[in-house]
This record gives structure tokens, C-alpha cells and sequence, in this order.
């Protein structure tokens, strides 16, 4: 059981490393916008930007959906 | 949803002006700047744009492209002050960027390097309506940049006050440490205790135990000595200005625990309450970081509003060279500019050239355009309705008319106190009869012994500790808060919720915000036949009159003609301030007032005249119109009220509200408003200064103590309007207001119309109850864990269950609570124009 003695600290170092990270994450400012970043994810990845839609005058029904 | 007569546009799905409805084509559009963007997305192959759109689920915003040239962007002095050179030989600068609302607007504005060579990133942060533009300087110039932002529908602006802004944003980074440091250290502390209350039960060895309790102290060092040092700062100055903060309690609290803990642990005796103080700790400080997260987006897009300048760029004629856009601050006396259709006048000054009228409603409240020609003066900030204009400037920037009202905005805006975070009378009283539970129970205790008479005093500090208290209040506030800018109400403060309680009366203000700020076709009595005609004969025509009359915007009010067929037009002669005449079909048509058809000799009987003087009377312009030397009907065109504006009335009066108008228009046109809105005359007030607005908002607020009119709540859209907004106790901006009116605001709405101010209303009220309801349950765990602490019954383990749940109670009972809600379909189906 003495073991305890070594380990708890060990363990608290680690956690004392997680909130060294947790405050660089912040300083780096990578909280300072909670919204956006959770729209962004929902982006399709468009490796070339000119992609031609095969239909391109849409019916209009599509638009006239619930809004 | 019914079915509208009108179609929608293909680009924001507002209804299709009949101006604009083009029947021989599948694509149908509201207005130019819709066009021009959907035609660039296709052109983009960017039709992504419209799927994420409607996945989001965001209100209807139709595009504005400015089209100018932004060459001021170029300039060096712009450069030096906005711009950052990055290492890669690149630069960066933050734009404000208006229109952006949705998930798509962040998509198309992020997809910018795909389509603009030159420009190496763009990340947008939504809720400040923030671009941080990086881009290479050989290669592409910033004003390109901006332009094609500008086509897409965003008109960029610099974004000021950046040192306010990173002093926030350093002040937002160190409180979030504070939070997660808090966190994990009580999380810790927690497994430590945790292992001590099941060793008081099992049983546990000596050293383990002490040293448990040293880690436990080592660990909540840093809660108290740097997370919890915004509440001993904000007792401290409450102290000092003698003033009961709401930290003081949460102070006293967390240092006598802790104390008394620590000497428990050098005593190696006494129960500890490590885990309780570090928790309310965490928990206060993330409350505390979620409220400022809720406000400050708001607060900084008003404030980036506030420093656009309300007119930024000028046409300047350079002699033989056409003309240039320069900045209005570099406009001298004596220069000429050219005011294009639709652009706003930047500079106070005497028309040289050009026939048109100007459009004051956004400086004076008057609804309708003013008739200009050389020689007439115009204000900076007033619209330019009807053909290009040129004006020789005689003050520009801060002595202009428009620049005395935007100081008097901030004078006003300046002078408001700020609210002072004083505990409310229910806290205080419970901070007293705490301190006097406390004497009690030491008196009961004490003849056990003071060790005795302290633990119980500690346990019973610990327990009533005004956690749920504390938190009950900011987190419905918070909620209610976010909620609400999800349905399109923007509060700046949480405060402003507790203000609308006491609202009594509610100022209007009439031209924008009753009405809908624009002119049109109020009444007629054409048919069908002559309707068509006239139209067709207006069309030639750029005058504001003759744009309303085209205009129909599918309500019942307008032409019975949906689609107006083509007739050939011939002969057209255009008398300025008068009216039209020309040949329309083979037949002859004039348009136009009394003095228009008295010279073109038709002859005009009684009846008509009768009619004619009835409508402007009422503050309706009258058009006649003849077909053929005889009159055939009569067109009144006016400022046409707020579909909702009759049932918002009603509503509000029905809360015990008493709306009174208050406008800068011709009192006849105010009292007609007043008519149709059953609000009694008195309480309609016309032709009122925009000192006069703010004066009358003055008296109301000094007035306050000694009558019922209780606070006051003013709804405004102008710049006239600003004073006053940033004087009431309660200032909202309708949607689609003049910036220093939105900057000035309490309240930005951004869905159109009336309907968001009952909703505001509604919203702030169930908040209230919802607070009422968190203070409720906290007080009865208080009392329950009170009478069980002076009892002698409550240890640490009991106070560390007890005051977590206490708060997750009162967190529950604010997420679960309807607060702002989207109303039902009504007013969704209605449409927006």
C-alpha cells in the first residue's frame, strides 16, 4: 500500500501537465471562438474549387423547403 | 406555410418585389444584390453555399453589394494602422464584415483563396462577424480583396478599438485558467477527501491520512491563491466604496473554510472542507465565464459598429478625370462630389447639378423624400432617391449635421451610469441572517468548548454557503441570454432583463420602426387597365414617387396587377416635383398632383379634389392620374404601417405597457399612425428634434421617482433615434437600423418587423421567474441544511454532498426552463418585406 505514497504524486504530475497544456491551448487563443469551429467541421473537404454541378439551374421546389 | 403570390428569391427567399419579378425567367430575385451574388456563386461553381444555408436554418438576409472601389484600403496610412506583416512576407488585418449570419456565410467567406489569387487564408469568427484576412502584397492589393468580399455580399469594414479588444481577450483567457484550474484541482481534491470519508467507514492507516489532508491543502493553493482572486478583488472594492457586493459573502465563505481547514491540517485535527471550497470555487468561475462569453459577442459587433463611420466614402470629381472614391475625413470645403442613385450624402452642401430627391428618414424620422435641385442644401447622411446629383461640399466629418447627432450619441451614451452589481435585497438579508445563525449557534455550542462552538460555525458557513445563490441568478440570465440571440434578439447585458420588468412605457419610434420606412402605394382605386398603364408610364421614371409606385411588394394594399403587361411607351415628359405625362398603348397618360393636371388642362372635378385634399391631409402624397384628358382614379402613397404593428400594440398594452410615439415626421402623418394604432393623440408626438427625443426620454427617467411611468423602453431605427435609444433605460434597435442606432441599443433585433419585441418581452419575464424559482429552491437547501448544521448534525461530508446538488439543482432548473422561444409559424409565414 505504500505504493500510494509514490504514485499520488505521479498522478498529480500528470495532471499538473494536462492544465500546463490547457493553458497553452488557451494563450494560443484556440478558445477564443467556440462557435465557428463547430460549423467549420461540417464542411465538405473541396480539394479543387472549380467543380461544375451537373445540374445547375436547380428546380426551385428544392429552395421552397421549410425555413 | 400558405402559399404566397409572390415568388421567392433564389438567393435569400424573401418575396420578389414586383419590380424585380422577371416572369420569362426560372430564376427570380428581390433585389440586385441577390442577383449579382447568386450569379457569382454559380459562376464560383460554389452552390454548396445554399444546401449548408438550409441545414442551418437561419433567417432570410438579403445580399448588399455597395459596389465601391474600397481604394482607401490601399492607402499607406491604412496600411500602417491596420495591416500586420507576417514572417512569410504576407500580411494579415481583421475586417469587420457586414451580412454574415450564417454557417454558409463562414463557408463562402472561408472559400475566398479559391477564387481571389493573392489571398493565402481567411478565417471568419461568426459571432463577432470577424475576418482575419491574410494576404500576399505582391501579388494581389488589399482593395481587390475587399471588392470581392464585397461581391460575395459582405461589405468589409477595419475593424477599430483593437486595444480594448485584446485587453478583453487577455482578460477572457486568464478568467477561463482560472476556471480550469479550479477544475482540476477540486476534481483532485475530491478523490482525496473521497478516500478519507470512506476510511472514516472502513477504516483507514494514520499516515494515509495525513497525508491526504496535506495533498488536499496543497492543492486547493492555487484555487485560492489564483483562481478565487477575482472575488477577494471585487469584496475588496466593495468594501471600499461601501457597497454590499455579491462577492463579499462568496469571500467570507471560501476564506473561513479554508482557514479553518488548513489549521485543522497543521493541527493534524478537525474536519476539512478543501473539497466544498474548491468546487464553489469552479463552479462560480465557470458560471461567471459563460455569462461574459454570452455578452461580449454582442457588445463588440456594436462596438465595431460604432466605429464605421455612418457615411465612409465619397465620390470626389477631379477635373477632366471623372471621379475618384476617396474617404469622407479627407473631404475639404469647396470640393464637388457626385452623389450616385441610391448612394448616402456624405458631406453637408449645396446642390451644383442634377434634379433628384433626397430621402431624410434616417436623420429626421420624415417619410417622405424631399425634392432637390441646384441651389437646395442637403444633410451628410441622407439618401439620394432619384438621379445623380452633384454637390459642392460645405462641411464635412465632424461639422456636419450628422457628426453634432453622433456626439450627442455618445454623450448621451457616456452619460448613462453604469449598473452597479450590488447583491439585491434578497441576498443581502440572507448574508445577515446567515452572520446571525452563525452567533447563535456559537452561543449554543460554546459551552462544549470553542473548538466545538467553531466547527459548528464553519459547518453551518460551509452548508448556507450562497452557492445556488450566487449561481441561480447569472445562469438563467446566461441562458436566457444565448437563447434569445438565437431567435434573432441581441441583448447586450444580462441586465437588461431585470430592467424590462419595470417598463411602463414604451416610446416608438414611426418612420422604419412602426411603418416600414419606405414609400408606397397605401391606397388606389385604379383598374386594372389604368393600373397597368400607369406603371408602365412610371417605369420611365426614377423619381422616388414613380420607384413606390412600381414597387408592388405583394401586399393587398397594392395593384391588382401581378405582371403587368407591355405596353409600348412614347412621348414621355417628366415636370420635376409634379408628375408624368406620356403615350402608353396609344392612349395618353398623366400621373401626377393637383398642379400637374391643372397644366396639362384636365379638367378636375370637385369629388377629385375633395379626395385628393383628404388624403394629404392625412399626410398621404395623392397622385391623380388621367387617361385621355379625364381622371380615371387616385394613387396615395405613404409609409405603409408594419403588417404587425396593430397586434404588437395590443399586445403590449395588454402587458400594461403604454406605447407612445415619438417621431420626427409632419404631426398629420404621425397622427394618422396613431389613428390606425388606437393610440390616443396625445401620446402621439410629431415633428420632434432628435434633441427633443432625447429630451423627452430625459424627463421620463427624471420624472421616475415620483410617478408610476416606471422605466422606459424606446424602440428606434434612425440616427436620430440614438440619443434616445442610449438614454432609455431599455433602448432596442429594430432590424435593418442606421448604425449609431444599433451601436447605441440595449437590444438589436435581427429578424425584421415588430414580432422579436414581444418576444423580448415574453422571454424576459419567464427569465425572471425562472430566477425567482432558483432563488426559491436555494434558500429552502439553505434552511434545510442550516437547521441540520445548528443541530450539530452536518459534518464536511454532508456539506461536500449537499452543496454540489444544490447547484446542479439550480443549473438543471435554469437549462430546462422555456425562456425565449421561436414563436409559432405565424409569424414565420408572414412575409418579410
Amino acid at each position: 500500500m505504500e505504493l500510494i505514497l509514490v504514485l499520488l504524486p505521479l498522478a498529480l504530475l500528470f495532471a499538473g501537465l494536462a492544465v500546463a497544456l490547457f493553458i497553452w491551448a488557451v494563450r494560443k487563443g484556440q478558445f477564443d471562438d467556440l462557435e465557428t469551429p463547430a460549423m467549420r467541421i461540417l464542411f465538405d473537404d473541396e480539394p479543387a474549387p472549380k467543380k461544375t454541378e451537373p445540374a445547375k439551374n436547380r428546380p426551385k421546389d428544392e429552395e421552397k423547403g421549410d425555413r | 406555410m400558405p402559399m404566397d403570390a409572390a415568388a421567392r428569391c433564389d438567393h435569400c427567399g424573401l418575396p420578389v418585389p414586383a419590380a424585380f419579378a422577371r416572369p420569362d425567367e426560372a430564376l427570380q430575385f428581390c433585389c440586385g444584390g441577390c442577383r449579382s451574388v447568386y450569379g457569382l456563386l454559380h459562376d464560383l461553381g460554389f452552390d454548396q453555399y445554399y444546401r449548408l444555408r438550409d441545414a442551418d436554418g437561419a433567417p432570410p438576409v438579403p445580399a448588399r453589394v455597395t459596389g465601391r472601389s474600397y481604394q482607401d484600403f490601399d492607402d499607406d496610412a491604412f496600411a500602417a494602422e491596420h495591416a500586420r506583416p507576417t514572417d512569410r512576407g504576407t500580411c494579415r488585418t481583421r475586417l469587420y464584415l457586414e451580412g454574415v449570419h450564417c454557417a454558409a456565410c463562414v463557408w463562402l467567406v472561408e472559400r475566398l483563396p479559391a477564387f481571389q489569387s493573392g489571398v493565402v487564408s481567411v478565417r471568419l469568427n461568426l459571432p463577432r462577424a470577424q475576418a482575419e484576412v491574410e494576404w500576399d502584397p505582391a501579388a494581389v492589393r488589399l482593395s481587390e480583396v475587399a471588392r470581392a468580399l464585397d461581391r460575395l455580399g459582405y461589405a468589409p469594414h477595419p475593424w477599430r478599438h483593437k486595444d480594448i479588444e485584446s485587453l478583453r481577450k487577455s482578460e477572457d483567457r486568464s478568467l477561463l485558467i482560472r476556471v480550469g484550474v479550479a477544475v482540476a484541482c477540486a476534481m483532485n481534491i475530491m478523490m482525496l477527501q473521497g478516500a478519507l470519508y470512506a476510511g472514516e467507514y472502513q477504516g483507514i492507516e494514520p499516515v494515509f491520512v495525513g497525508f491526504f489532508r496535506w495533498l488536499a491543502l496543497a492543492l486547493s493553493l492555487p484555487v485560492m491563491l489564483y483562481s478565487a482572486r477575482p472575488f477577494y478583488t471585487a469584496a475588496w472594492s466593495g468594501i471600499r466604496q461601501r457597497v454590499p457586493h455579491v462577492d463579499l459573502p462568496i469571500a467570507i465563505a471560501i476564506l473561513g473554510a479554508f482557514a479553518f481547514s488548513a489549521a485543522g491540517v497543521i493541527a493534524g485535527d478537525g474536519p476539512i472542507y478543501f473539497d466544498s471550497v474548491s468546487m464553489l470555487v469552479a463552479l462560480l468561475l465557470g458560471g461567471r465565464f459563460l455569462q461574459s462569453r454570452a455578452q461580449r459577442a454582442a457588445v463588440e459587433r456594436s462596438e465595431a459598429l460604432r466605429g464605421i463611420a455612418f457615411v465612409e466614402f465619397a465620390h470626389l470629381l477631379v477635373e477632366g478625370d471623372g471621379s475618384r472614391e476617396v474617404p469622407v475625413e479627407s473631404l475639404k470645403p469647396g470640393q464637388r462630389v457626385e452623389i450616385l442613385s441610391g448612394e448616402l450624402v456624405p458631406a453637408d452642401g449645396v446642390v451644383e447639378a442634377g434634379e433628384s430627391a433626397v430621402d431624410n428618414s434616417v436623420l429626421t424620422g420624415e417619410s417622405m423624400p424631399i425634392p432637390v435641385h441646384p441651389g437646395v442644401e442637403v444633410s451628410a447622411g441622407a439618401t439620394n432617391r432619384g438621379a445623380r446629383i452633384v454637390l459642392v461640399v460645405r462641411a464635412a466629418g465632424e461639422g456636419t449635421r450628422v457628426g453634432a447627432l453622433l456626439r450627442m450619441v455618445d454623450e448621451a451614451a457616456s452619460g448613462k451610469a453604469p449598473l452597479v452589481r450590488a447583491a439585491d435585497g434578497w441576498s443581502r438579508w440572507f448574508v445577515l441572517g446567515v452572520l446571525g445563525l452563525a452567533a447563535v449557534t456559537a452561543a449554543i455550542w460554546l459551552p462544549e468548548g470553542l473548538e466545538s462552538a467553531l466547527t459548528h460555525v464553519v459547518a453551518l458557513l460551509v452548508v448556507s454557503c450562497p452557492c445556488a445563490l450566487a449561481l441561480g441568478t447569472p445562469v438563467a440570465m446566461t441562458v436566457g441570454v444565448s437563447r434569445a440571440a438565437r431567435i434573432g434578439i441581441f441583448l447586450k447585458g444580462p441586465d437588461v432583463i431585470e430592467r424590462l420588468r419595470e417598463v411602463r412605457t414604451v416610446l416608438l419610434d414611426k418612420t422604419g420602426t412602426l411603418t416600414e420606412g419606405r414609400l408606397a402605394v397605401v391606397e388606389h382605386d385604379l383598374d386594372a387597365d389604368t393600373a397597368a398603364r400607369v406603371v408602365v408610364l412610371e417605369a420611365q421614371s426614377s423619381h422616388p414617387i414613380a420607384l413606390a409606385m412600381r414597387g408592388k411588394m405583394g401586399t393587398d394594399t397594392d395593384f391588382p396587377v401581378p405582371i403587368f403587361p407591355i405596353l409600348p411607351v412614347e412621348d414621355v415628359q417628366e415636370s420635376l416635383g409634379r408628375g408624368i405625362r406620356g403615350t402608353v398603348g396609344g392612349r395618353s397618360v398623366a400621373a401626377g398632383n393637383l398642379a400637374h393636371l391643372e397644366s396639362l388642362a384636365i379638367p378636375i372635378p370637385d369629388a377629385w379634389r375633395t379626395t385628393a385634399d383628404n388624403a394629404a391631409a392625412r399626410g398621404l402624397s395623392p397622385v391623380l392620374v388621367a387617361v385621355d384628358g379625364t381622371i380615371r382614379g387616385l394613387v396615395a402613397l405613404g409609409d405603409p404601417l408594419r403588417p404587425e404593428a396593430r397586434h404588437t400594440i395590443d399586445a403590449l398594452r395588454r402587458r400594461g405597457w403604454r406605447p407612445t410615439i415619438l417621431s420626427g415626421d409632419h404631426p398629420a402623418v404621425v397622427a394618422r399612425v396613431a389613428d390606425a394604432l388606437g393610440i390616443p393623440q396625445g401620446d402621439a408626438h410629431g415633428g420632434l428634434t432628435p434633441e427633443a427625443k432625447r429630451d423627452f426620454v430625459a424627463s421620463l427617467a427624471q420624472g421616475r421617482g415620483s410617478s408610476q411611468s416606471g422605466r422606459v423602453l424606446m424602440v428606434g431605427d434612425g440616427v436620430n433615434d440614438a440619443a434616445a435609444l442610449a438614454l432609455a433605460d431599455v433602448g432596442v434597435s429594430v432590424h435593418g437600423g442606421a448604425g449609431p442606432s444599433l451601436a447605441a441599443a440595449d437590444v438589436v433585433f435581427t429578424r425584421q418587423g415588430l414580432d422579436p419585441l414581444l418576444q423580448l418581452e415574453l422571454g424576459s419575464r419567464l427569465t425572471l421567474r425562472i430566477i425567482h424559482r432558483n432563488l426559491l429552491l436555494s434558500l429552502c437547501y439553505n434552511f434545510f441544511g442550516i437547521f441540520l448544521a445548528m443541530s450539530g448534525l452536518v459534518g464536511p461530508l454532508l456539506a461536500a454532498v449537499l452543496m454540489p446538488v444544490s447547484s446542479l439543482t439550480v443549473i438543471l432548473s435554469s437549462v430546462a426552463g422555456r425562456t425565449f422561444f421561436r414563436p409559432a409559424a405565424r409569424g414565420e409565414s408572414r412575409p418579410w418585406s
